[in-house]
């Protein structure tokens, strides 16, 4: 990935909710077109993370910006321009369709209400998620994993640089986290930058391109950066004890001690 | 798609049926169904020489007394409706109503004052107040960037609290005379409408449905989040402020000309998402024109179905109410945020 000019640059943020600090001076830098995973034990700082990035929260000290322009020199609908957000709950209230919800993803381009143009690229959307199908259906009358994949069809309506995912897969089963995790990796094949954040270091090491580790509201560093499934590194993560199984190329993680 | 055309056709066309039916219909002897035709033969009939009545007081009636109500119970309704419909986007629960903020007990606490004392027309101190009663409940609901939908609520209730307790007051000290005009003005009614009322409703009014009008896309990413609608380009704070000050406009304008119409905001865009989908591109307009027609149809029944005019809001709360208990039991909705 050398080269290329980072999609996301993170210098010195720090972040506090009333005294309490959450994000203690992070520096980061997330490539382009990869899917980058976050990691780290609950209340590590991740969401924060993921929301101070979306523009959601504001931040005192330190920057983010965007292949050079600053966070905050963006207004809304540039920022929806470049940034898609999905944050963990997502609870509908009315019975709009899906054709519906993925319109609103096109907010930031339309002034008064949505013009042919908007609805076209909300149909494409829908097309590139593969659930052009679930056009007419009530959203709140989908499964949560088809909910998702509408809330991932919303956003590529948006059109953004860059997505972020607050834990997209943790109310799908087995097979549509898998079936999730793989149309990300799509999408960066497609020139789109995916930040997710993920609670299974297993999916995150098998679909991964990059890694952030978090803990304490600080950033950890693996030794070997391109081998971040180190057992001693993701025992220092996690705080647990835990192997990890070489797996193609890669490795699987599993908890040292299993009761049963 | 043709049958949903001639459905929507329909709906759009009810009020050009409905105002001019309204027209014919009340209690006056000397304004009935047989003199109206008599009338419309004098009025296309070239030779005026053949006729000896005279038609002033008919048309008195119509275009004096009938006519202006029949207009006014057509805005109030539609600005009701489409307040209710704007409010329950942006609250993001299907059970509020454009009463929520404690607007009513506001405006009924402001008539009462100018009924009693008589400092302000009556009229715009309903108006002031209704204002003013949002105004509280939304300075204290209103923490630092936040708007949480919960407390405007609770604050909502409390500030219809103190009014109340306001308006108990007035009521106490005024003589019976004027607490029998107070109680009435409370009940919601169209009867002392005439020109001048609709004069002195129909720019706020007017201004706050265009306002919800333009916003109708908007207030389709309202209703989905604040996060999905700060994310996805729309200031979710702004949008609120824009449409709670609308809604707000427009109903204290309806309350101040026709009292409190108890629960017709609340249940108006229930109707409207029933028939049409929530999608607000199309329930805004419909909830104007249902709104309209159908608050008509209820004062038409008030006017006529008695020997004495029965209280519009006393209508719309007593259907009203059996609608929204079946709707809470049925919606499952709760009040997070």
């Amino acid at each position: 990935m050398g080269g290329l000019i980072a999609a996301v640059s993170i210098e010195n943020l720090s972040f506090s909710y009333n005294e309490n600090v959450v994000l203690h001076q992070l520096n980061a830098e997330i490539e382009p077109f990869c899917l980058t995973v976050i990691l780290g034990k609950n209340g590590c700082g991740k969401s924060t993370l993921l929301k101070l990035i979306a523009g959601l929260l504001p931040y005192r000290q330190g920057e983010i910006s965007f292949s050079g322009s600053k966070l905050k020199k963006l207004n809304l609908s540039a920022r929806a321009k470049k940034i898609g957000f999905l944050g963990q709950k997502h609870k509908a209230v009315f019975p709009f369709t899906v054709g519906q919800v993925v319109l609103t993803g096109r907010s930031g381009y339309v002034r008064i209400v949505p013009k042919k143009q908007d609805i076209l690229i909300a149909g494409h959307a829908l097309e590139k998620v593969n659930i052009s199908h679930l056009k007419n259906r009530y959203y709140t009358e989908l499964s949560g994993g088809e909910q998702q994949l509408v809330m991932i069809a919303r956003l590529l309506a948006q059109e953004p640089e860059i997505l972020l995912l607050d834990e997209p897969t943790t109310h799908l089963d087995f097979c549509n986290q898998i079936n999730l995790l793989s149309l990300l990796k799509t999408l960066t094949k497609n020139r789109l930058t995916v930040v997710a954040v993920l609670h299974d270091p297993n999916m995150a090491f098998l679909y991964g391109d990059d890694f952030i580790f978090m803990k304490n509201g600080k950033l950890l560093k693996p030794e070997h950066p391109a081998k971040p499934w180190d057992e001693e590194f993701l025992q220092s993560v996690f705080d647990h004890e835990l192997h990890s199984i070489p797996y193609s190329e890669r490795a699987l993680i599993v908890p040292k001690k299993i009761e049963r | 798609m043709r049958k949903k055309k001639l459905f929507y056709f329909i709906l759009y066309a009810l009020p050009l049926l409905v105002l001019p039916a309204s027209l014919l219909i009340g209690p006056s002897e000397s304004a009935s169904f047989s003199k109206i035709l008599e009338y419309l033969g004098y009025l296309t009939n070239p030779d005026k020489t053949g006729y000896s009545i005279d038609f002033s007081t008919l048309q008195t009636i119509l275009f004096e007394v009938r006519l202006p109500r029949i207009l006014l119970a057509f805005l109030v309704g539609g600005a009701l409706s489409v307040s209710g419909a704007g409010l329950q986007a942006i609250f993001r629960n299907p059970l509020v109503s454009p009463y929520i903020l404690g607007l009513s007990s506001g405006a009924a606490f402001g008539a009462a004052l100018s009924l009693a004392w008589a400092f302000l027309p009556v009229q715009l101190s309903a108006f002031l107040f209704g204002l003013l009663a949002v105004a509280i409940s939304y300075a204290v609901a209103l923490n630092r960037k936040n708007l949480s939908i919960v407390s405007l609520i609770l604050s909502g209730i409390i500030v219809t609290g103190i009014f109340s307790a306001l308006l108990t007051i007035v009521q106490f000290l005024t003589d019976p005379f004027k607490l029998q005009s107070i109680i009435h003005w409370t009940m919601g009614n169209l009867h002392n409408t005439g020109w001048q009322s609709l004069q002195s409703s129909y720019i706020p009014i007017l201004s706050g449905v265009f306002i919800l009008f333009l916003m109708r896309w908007r207030l389709n990413v309202l209703a989905l989040g604040d996060e999905e609608a700060q994310t996805s380009g729309i200031n979710p704070v702004r949008g609120k402020l824009i449409v709670l000050v609308a809604a707000t406009l427009a109903t204290s304008a309806a309350v101040a000309v026709a009292g409190i119409i108890g629960l017709y905001g609340l249940i108006v865009p229930h109707f409207v998402r029933m028939l049409a989908g929530p999608d607000n591109r199309q329930a805004m307009t419909l909830n104007f024109v249902l709104g309209g027609t159908f608050l008509l149809i209820i004062d038409d029944f008030s006017r006529t179905i008695a020997g004495f005019e029965i209280p519009i809001g006393v209508i719309t709360m007593l259907i009203g109410a059996p609608i929204f208990l079946y709707l809470m039991k049925k919606s499952n909705i709760g009040w997070e945020d």
